[in-house]
């Protein structure tokens, strides 16, 4: 090649044809470097390949998420109290929402005082599972692996709780209830099953002297009642049965009036409520402390039980009411109602959110009580100009906390942030409804005293 | 020469807000006093508006439709109402971080009352924070939303809208970035490149200055 230029350079004019000169260091495989043009891009760019993470058709998934105090088992993630490596501390609270792995959808949960139930309307034999607290067999009865006549004294994972029903493939549990150490499963047609401490014959069965309760295997099946029996709820120590006619029956300790039937005993087997709401269609009660509220079908509100945190202070100046009272708030039809240990709350027809009471109400530091209701801005809930159609669709008391849904999904709670059961992070109060920052649509809560329990469904 | 008047050598400008190169809308500037207006006015930490145009079906490095591509995907099985859950979602947790950084003790009766006015934003510089997103238009593939925000970026937007393809499963890229509202300044109040003369802009200053002030006066004090 040297001798060719120095040939050029020194004639100037006439210059051998250059032969085309093959690419260096190339056997015909590789493409050469440099910027790609344009149509090079866009042609690379369709010919890339499209990539499916879910079909059109895909379903939106049922969670279950969990929050609170962890150590007696109730949120059923056994690593909080035994962890799985030798280095990790046992995680005393949970502060924030934790997902529980389900093998099957829940319907329903409840939140007693330190266990948790959760149960399924599948036609499944496992139906309900149950974990947390069993000193009082109010999760059945939980064969111990280590002993088999012994039983666990808490439960630190979900587990099925053996129900004698009559046809287990047919029946469905519709819900389930927890109170202070008593549970209350109801199914569409084999009445309601009955566990735990019965000391006070709020599991619906006569009191036995010196009963053990641990390791009990005794489940009582209450079928006596006028009609079908469409609801249950726990308070601390009695229980309330809602039938399909609208009537309420209730059994267990009356020291405050809580079981409505006029005399402060204790009540053995349920029996009808009669007073303010003798005759009138109810369709919602609720109670979780010792104070209980039922809701009629017309948007009146009843009330009865204790009263020393004036939640019943607007009709009467005792602290104990023993029979239903008519509680005439002019704050619109009523909803939906829901009692904590001291304070209450209703949601209005119109979306309104009410609480009276004692305690961390919702309105900031400074109302502590209040005997009349008062409504809590649906600002707090994230109503504003931009989002008008916001509004709370579901109310739910805890024992010093409140929380309630929105028709967006959003989960808000306020109140005594005891051993972190609100979920927000933080362990300190909470004055004013706060966000609980949740990766789906929650579609049901249930507060308990140190931990909550919520149901959520998947955004896609 | 036809010029005649004043002229002009020494003009101290200075810019509000900035806006990218990809971006477009309102973008404020001040000239001499107008500079110590900026800084007032940034100081009282108003929100921006903005409409962004989002693309579903592919994902890119830097998030716009120029980028080199990373990923494409499907995107038929999304709907205008997961999109919505979604940019609830986003408002949600948008919406406590404003709360957590403003710096208020929450249990004073007094975060009480401006939480339930919707007046608590944080007056120092914070991460960015959107206030309010909705959904503008909804045609698969394309979409466009408002989103009103303070501390951002355009690039912060663009990552949102990237955030909200992965969120519904699939990838979106940004196609459009447009500030309609800077604080108190609209599209109403901006010049259009042909009114760029120096009557128009004496009258656009002139209109606004009694906005300005009284903005300044309502949250400064």
């Amino acid at each position: 090649v040297a001798v060719a230029t120095v040939w050029g350079a020194l004639r100037g004019a006439r210059r051998p044809p250059q032969r085309p000169q093959p690419p260096p260091l190339c056997r015909g495989l590789a493409k050469t470097a440099g910027p790609r043009s344009i149509r090079q891009v866009r042609e690379a760019e369709e010919a890339a390949p499209v990539f499916q993470y879910v079909g059109k058709a895909a379903r939106r998934k049922d969670r279950v998420f969990v929050w609170g105090f962890c150590h007696s088992g109730a949120l059923g993630v056994p690593s909080f109290v035994k962890p799985d490596a030798g280095w990790k501390k046992p995680r005393r609270i949970q502060p924030t929402p934790y997902r529980l792995e389900t093998e099957e959808k829940i319907s329903s949960a409840a939140c007693g005082y330190g266990f948790t139930l959760l149960s399924s309307n599948t036609t499944d034999i496992t139906k309900v599972w149950g974990m947390g607290l069993n000193k009082d067999s109010q999760l059945g009865f939980q064969r111990s692996m280590r002993d088999r006549t012994k039983g666990y004294e808490y439960v630190l994972e979900p587990s099925p709780i053996a129900l004698p029903l009559e046809k287990p493939q047919q029946t469905r549990v519709l819900q389930v209830s927890c109170g202070r150490a008593h549970s209350l499963i109801l199914t569409d047609s084999e009445g309601v099953f009955s566990m735990g401490n019965n000391s006070y014959g709020q599991c619906g069965r006569k009191v036995v002297e010196d009963e053990v309760y641990s390791e009990s295997h005794v489940i009582h099946q209450l079928k006596e009642f006028d009609s079908r029996v469409v609801q249950v709820v726990c308070g601390q120590d009695h229980s309330l049965f809602r039938t399909k006619k609208g009537a309420v029956y209730a059994c267990g300790w009356g020291a405050d009036g809580q079981t409505g039937l006029g005399h402060y005993n204790i009540t053995s087997v349920p029996t009808k409520l009669r007073g303010d709401i003798a005759g009138v269609n109810i369709i919602q009660v609720t109670s979780y402390g010792d104070c209980c509220l039922a809701v009629s079908d017309e948007g009146d509100l009843f009330g009865w039980g204790n009263s020393e945190y004036l939640q019943l202070a607007s009709v009467t100046e005792t602290t104990q009411v023993n029979i239903p009272r008519h509680l005439p708030f002019k704050i619109g039809k009523i909803k939906e109602a829901a009692c904590g240990g001291t304070g209450n709350i209703v949601l209005t027809e119109e979306g309104n959110v009410f609480v009276w009471g004692y305690g961390i109400l919702g309105k900031g530091p400074n109302l502590i009580e209040t005997a009349v209701p008062e409504m809590i801005p649906p600002s707090l809930f994230g109503w504003s100009d931009f989002n008008p159609d916001i509004h709370v669709a579901h109310v739910r008391c805890g024992l010093g906390q409140f929380a309630a849904l929105t028709n967006r999904g959003e989960l808000f709670v306020w109140g005594k942030n005891l051993r972190g059961c609100l979920g927000i992070g933080r362990l300190e109060d909470q004055y004013f409804p706060w966000r609980v920052t949740v990766p789906g649509e929650v579609v049901e809560v249930a507060c308990g005293v140190d931990h909550m329990v919520s149901l959520v469904k998947s955004f896609t | 020469p036809a010029v005649a008047g004043p002229r002009f050598r020494r003009l101290r400008m200075g810019a509000g807000h900035r806006l990218d190169v990809k971006a477009s809308g309102v973008l404020v500037l001040g000239i001499g006093h107008g500079n110590k207006l900026l800084t007032d006015l940034y100081n009282c930490h108003l929100t921006k508006v903005y409409t962004v145009g989002g693309l579903f079906g592919k994902a890119t490095d830097d998030f716009s439709d120029t980028g080199k591509l990373v990923e494409k995907t499907t995107f038929d099985h999304i709907t205008r109402e997961k999109l919505e859950r979604i940019l609830a979602v986003i408002q949600g947790t948008n919406h406590k971080a404003l709360l957590m950084h403003s710096n208020i003790d929450m249990k004073t009766q007094e975060a009480y009352e401006l939480a339930v006015k919707g007046l608590i934003r944080p007056m120092v510089k914070s991460p960015p924070i959107i206030t309010v997103i909705r959904c503008l238009q909804f045609s698969l593939p394309e979409f466009q939303l408002e989103i009103h925000c303070m501390h951002e970026t355009q690039q912060y937007l663009r990552k949102i809208v990237h955030e909200i393809g992965l969120e519904l499963k699939s990838s979106a890229v940004c196609t459009q970035v447009r500030r309609i509202r800077d604080g108190i300044f609209t599209l109403d109040d901006a010049l259009l490149r042909t009114h760029w003369d120096l009557q128009s802009i004496q009258n656009a200053i002139w209109d606004c200055r009694l906005k300005v002030k009284t903005e300044i006066e309502k949250t400064l004090g």
